[in-house]
């Protein structure tokens, strides 16, 4: 294999720039993986256990990080500044280093909406609710003082996600599955408790993910109830009363919860839009970064040598991410033979 | 002096005696007009207040003050304080002046009201005296005051900036004829003066002026022409004064009596409500005030644009004005005669007719009577924003058991509402129904004190409800005082820095503005806004505009963010759930309840 | 033979003879009213809900369905309070929409 020079800046060290930097460097690039936490994996390496098959989080990342173990990696590492010359992009470190590329990949993935936002749900101030985040972590480490043999357990779907308000009209994805996921966890884990989904469109459209939803109602008896909860109160057991419309019977529901859990949604990394925006590089109306074609160049930018590869573009499932890792880099592959 | 005409008249005053009886017989029926049309009890209150010593010398100061002197400019804007005292006063003063001239000199004249304005036309100097030096030096100083004043005028139309004004009014053609005219009158008689100084005497800018024309007009042949031209310019602005802007200062001058009368809007179009729509000087300073008209959007909207479509009554526009407002009441602050601007749009919505009217008398509230009869304390009614925003809820709970205060929820599974949300919207009548509704509520409860945490339930409870013997105060109020009594002991954090953002209907609606502040002073240090107390900027996410959508609203938060977060705070507070909830939305930091800090450091 | 039961002709919504014509005015005048997503907060946060059953979605519905009679008794008891303004996830000027609805007359007019 010959070696070539290109140095390709991947920026987040998330599963989506861990696949690509691994596909950039089998095809005998220099990718640099440039991650501002202390370790790779981002959000997946924070999961317990991914739908639809429940495989641990772990056995995803295993071979991401097989395949970059030689890649040059920087953790605790921010970009302070990126210019754009002619052919190439200069990245200014925050450890005060510079790294001249000639292409960047932005992998910056998502962030979790913050939920104490949404005042009336009471994030931050009744001890019983948390965040889909929260209940993760609490798989991973058996630690939180919130969850103490719950049992009633609510989901709250589309917390911050097609939510005008929450200046996030455009729908999460991958929120309506990991409620039903982290429902039937908890159910397995609590089986006396009763669980309560509370959703205003049920969006399952995944491989698998209908018979999740399937064996969520038949095999786990999760109640789902078609309504948005709109207000969060306290009982004077420092339980949680939750108040909303259960629209199929036209009739309002009122319930008291040991444990309240909010789907919050997925908005663009603000870094990202920071870094787009030094370069020239368009961010959409819904504030992601906007691809060169929805359909056909999803992983293209606005700008030659500036590349996209998962939730940078919009809410993604971890195939979808890995897919487009992938395509990503076969996309500099390309961009670099054309050029000569 | 001596007269120089036996028959003390020349044609060319024909155009101003037109003039002035025309707008003095005009400004006479509408007076009249506007006083027939109060209901009642209120003429017979304004009647008596003009005969009651009292009133009269309210009245006489603050006509002076305010019509002449404008001093609410002064505090605003030097520059246009300056303009506008320069020319009223002066020009006042010039009249006054004028009159005591021919007093003195030719006191059989004086029933002929044109001669003290022509005065110089009419004498010609024979002596020259002490007093009549005076007389003349302070006729041209006054002018040049006048002057002065008209040329920032000049300026002020073609660069406002200057003068520190953003945005001006944009004027309507009979407006552009009254402001030319006014700009005309004084360099004319200026003029007319001049050419005229060598026969009438004159001072230290007339007669030299007389001298420089003289060096090159070798007759007086232009003398007469200009004193036509003078009198015709005060003709045509006294003539279309009554349809232009300038009639805001004959109305004023009514205003101000009925004001301080305690007079109130109670019609949309007659009495009061259309003295104050004539009242309006058209300035345009409500247009930068106003919170819609960031981003250079809604500025048509302002309460002078009101008042312009309801002299003009294009009814469409102004339902669309009336209904789009945040009725924050930051125009009416900043307003130099007072116009009422959320008043008069609330009064235009009680106009309209409904083909659906709500009801609520037909809402049994016993079990809601049931659940607080008898327990007498303090009544704290959260209301219904606060549902929403459960943090404040929990903080003023907790804070009234800190402090021992034995008192009770009135609402813990929801209420009614206060009625302050349908009064602003023009349905008054249904807000009535309601407020006897929680009437019966708060009377059986026995409580001696309602505590509000909703500035907008506050308003309407304290200004609607007739609570005889229960005190109505407002959460920022009531914490203050139990600091102060030692009741609440609060830990001040040394570093950090809070802003305190000024709720409309608290603030401005209640004029509460320093008991919050010194709640918020013992918790940490307290910064100040761009703009804050009586200039506070709505959070846009006020109940009063009918029509405003979201994102309409979106800019208007940001503005009243970036105002308040000019010092850099570590945090917002704030005693309105609804500013709370808007403001968490748009925030780069926390935006809190006065309540929740004060817990936190209690 | 009679089994003792008939058919309801109230019971199904026939939407061949709906009269939408107040529904299509509402539209007009407020184009939020098409963007509901029936979500419930609103009717699940409405003060006068408790009392009249009151729901902005159930009225947006109704209208569409030719429910009249119910939208009239619901609106009748709105409060105007603004709660479902502010939960809204489309950010629907429901304060608005009911307003301007209680202006319209059956056929859809406002009347003057």
């Amino acid at each position: 294999m010959v070696n070539r020079q290109p140095i390709i800046a991947v920026i987040g060290a998330g599963i989506a720039g861990l696949e690509a930097a691994s596909q950039l460097a089998a095809l005998g690039y220099k990718p640099v993986l440039i991650e501002k936490a202390p370790v790779v994996g981002g959000h997946v390496a924070e999961w317990n256990r991914l739908f639809p098959d429940m495989t641990p989080a772990e056995d995803v990342l295993q071979p991401l990080l097989a395949g970059t173990a030689k890649v040059r990696t920087l953790l605790n590492t921010e970009i302070s500044a990126i210019n754009r010359l002619k052919d190439e992009y200069n990245l200014i470190l925050s450890d005060g280093s510079s790294l001249l590329c000639q292409a960047v990949l932005f992998a910056t993935g998502f962030h979790l909406f913050d939920a104490s936002k949404k005042e009336e749900y009471g994030y931050g101030i009744y001890d019983r609710v948390i965040t889909n985040r929260d209940l993760e972590q609490w798989f991973n480490s058996r630690q939180d003082a919130r969850i103490d043999k719950p049992r009633a357990v609510g989901f709250v779907h589309c917390v911050g996600s097609r939510d005008l308000k929450a200046g996030n009209p455009q729908c999460s994805k991958v929120c309506c599955i990991t409620a039903i996921k982290q429902a039937i966890e908890m159910k397995e884990e609590f089986p006396d408790a009763e669980i309560y989904c509370f959703y205003m469109d049920l969006r399952l459209f995944g491989k698998k993910y209908e018979d999740f939803y399937i064996r969520a109602q038949r095999d786990y008896g999760i109640h789902f109830i078609r309504g948005r909860i709109s207000e969060v109160g306290e009982a004077i057991d420092n339980r949680v009363v939750v108040k909303a419309e259960d629209t199929l019977s036209g009739k309002p529901v009122k319930v008291t919860l040991d444990l309240l859990v909010l789907m919050a949604g997925i908005v663009c990394n603000p870094d990202a839009q920071q870094y787009a925006r030094e370069i020239g590089v368009a961010v959409d109306e819904d504030g992601f970064l906007k691809s060169r074609n929805n359909l056909a160049a999803i992983t293209d930018s606005s700008r030659p040598g500036v590349f996209f590869a998962g939730a940078c573009t919009g809410a993604k499932t971890v195939p979808e991410t890995l897919a487009e890792a992938r395509s990503a880099a076969l996309a500099i592959h390309n961009y670099f033979n054309s050029r000569g | 002096m001596r007269e120089r005409f036996a028959s003390g008249f020349d044609p060319f005053v024909i155009p101003f005696v037109i003039g002035m009886a025309f707008v003095l017989g005009y400004c006479l029926i509408a007076m009249i007009r506007v006083i027939c049309q109060l209901p009642k009890a209120d003429r017979k209150r304004f009647l008596l207040s003009l005969i009651t010593p009292k009133y009269i010398w309210m009245n006489l100061r603050d006509i002076f003050l305010n019509c002449l002197i404008h001093v609410k400019l002064w505090k605003r804007n030097k520059v246009l304080g300056y303009m506008h005292s320069s020319i009223a006063f002066g020009w006042f003063m010039l009249i006054v002046l004028g009159h005591l001239e021919v007093m003195l000199f030719v006191p059989e004249r004086i029933h002929l009201f044109y001669y003290p304005i022509f005065f110089n036309y009419f004498v010609a100097e024979t002596e020259q005296t002490l007093q009549g030096a005076l007389l003349m030096f302070l006729m041209d100083f006054f002018l040049l005051m006048v002057l002065s004043g008209i040329l920032i005028a000049i300026i002020k139309r073609f660069a406002s900036r200057i003068v520190g004004m953003r945005r001006t009014t944009r004027l309507s053609a009979l407006d552009r004829v009254g402001l030319y005219s006014l700009w005309a009158i004084f360099p004319l008689r200026l003029l007319a003066e001049s050419f005229t100084a060598h026969i009438s005497g004159g001072s230290f800018m007339t007669i030299p002026a007389n001298w420089l024309f003289r060096q090159f007009l070798g007759n007086d042949l232009n003398a007469l022409p200009t004193w036509w031209a003078y009198s015709i310019a005060l003709c045509i602005f006294m003539c279309v004064l009554p349809f232009t802007r300038y009639m805001h200062i004959p109305a004023e001058m009514l205003l101000i009596p009925m004001r301080n009368a305690g007079i109130k809007i109670r019609h949309p179009r007659k009495g009061f409500a259309l003295l104050e729509v004539y009242s309006c000087p058209g300035c345009g300073v409500c247009i930068d005030a106003c919170p819609m008209s960031v981003r250079k959007t809604n500025c048509k909207d302002a309460t002078v644009y009101l008042n312009r479509q309801l002299r003009r009554g294009n009814e469409r526009r102004i339902a669309e004005i009336s209904d789009k407002c945040l009725l924050c009441g930051k125009c009416s602050a900043v307003c130099q005669v007072g116009v009422q601007g959320p008043e008069l749009r609330v009064a235009q919505r009680e106009r309209r007719k409904f083909a659906l009217t709500p009801s609520y008398t037909g809402m049994d509230v016993q079990p809601l009577t049931a659940a607080v009869a008898g327990k007498g304390g303090v009544l704290y009614f959260a209301g219904c924003m606060t549902q929403l925003t459960p943090s404040i809820r929990r903080a003023t709970a907790s804070l009234l058991d800190k402090a021992g205060v034995r008192w009770h929820l009135m609402d813990p599974d929801g209420g009614l509402c206060c009625g302050r949300p349908l009064m602003m919207a023009g349905r008054s009548e249904q807000a009535r129904e309601l407020i006897a509704k929680n009437l019966e509520i708060i009377r059986a409860s026995g409580c001696d004190t309602l505590l509000l945490s909703c500035p907008i339930c506050y308003k309407v409870f304290k200004e609607e409800y007739p609570l005889e013997g229960v005190r109505v105060v407002h959460h920022s109020v009531f914490f203050q005082e139990l600091i102060a009594a030692g009741k609440l002991s609060v830990t001040h954090e040394d570093g950090l820095r809070l802003v305190w953002h000024d709720p409309c209907e608290l603030g401005r609606g209640c004029g509460i503005y320093e008991q919050p502040r010194q709640a918020l002073a013992t918790a940490g240090e307290i910064v100040e806004a761009g703009m804050h107390h009586a200039e506070s900027i709505c959070c846009g996410g006020s109940l009063g505009s009918l029509t405003l959508s979201y994102e309409q609203r979106q800019p208007m938060t940001q503005n009243a963010l970036d105002n308040l977060t000019v010092a850099d705070p570590d945090q917002i507070v704030t005693g309105c759930p609804l500013c709370l909830a808007t403001f968490v939305r748009m925030a780069d930091r926390p935006v809190r309840d006065l309540a929740e800090v004060l817990d936190e450091h209690c | 033979m009679d089994f003792g039961f008939k058919l309801s002709p109230s019971s199904a919504v026939n939407l061949d003879t709906v009269d939408h014509r107040r529904f299509d005015r509402l539209a007009q005048l407020v184009p939020d009213a098409l963007t509901c997503i029936g979500c419930g907060s609103c009717s699940a946060t409405c003060t006068a809900s408790a009392w009249t059953g009151m729901s902005v979605r159930k009225v947006l519905l109704g209208l569409q369905r030719g429910q009249d009679a119910e939208v009239d008794k619901m609106l009748s008891g709105c409060m105007l309070c603004g709660k479902c303004t502010m939960v809204c996830p489309r950010g629907i000027n429901t304060r608005q929409l009911i307003l301007t609805l209680c202006r319209l007359d059956k056929k859809g007019e406002m009347v003057r």
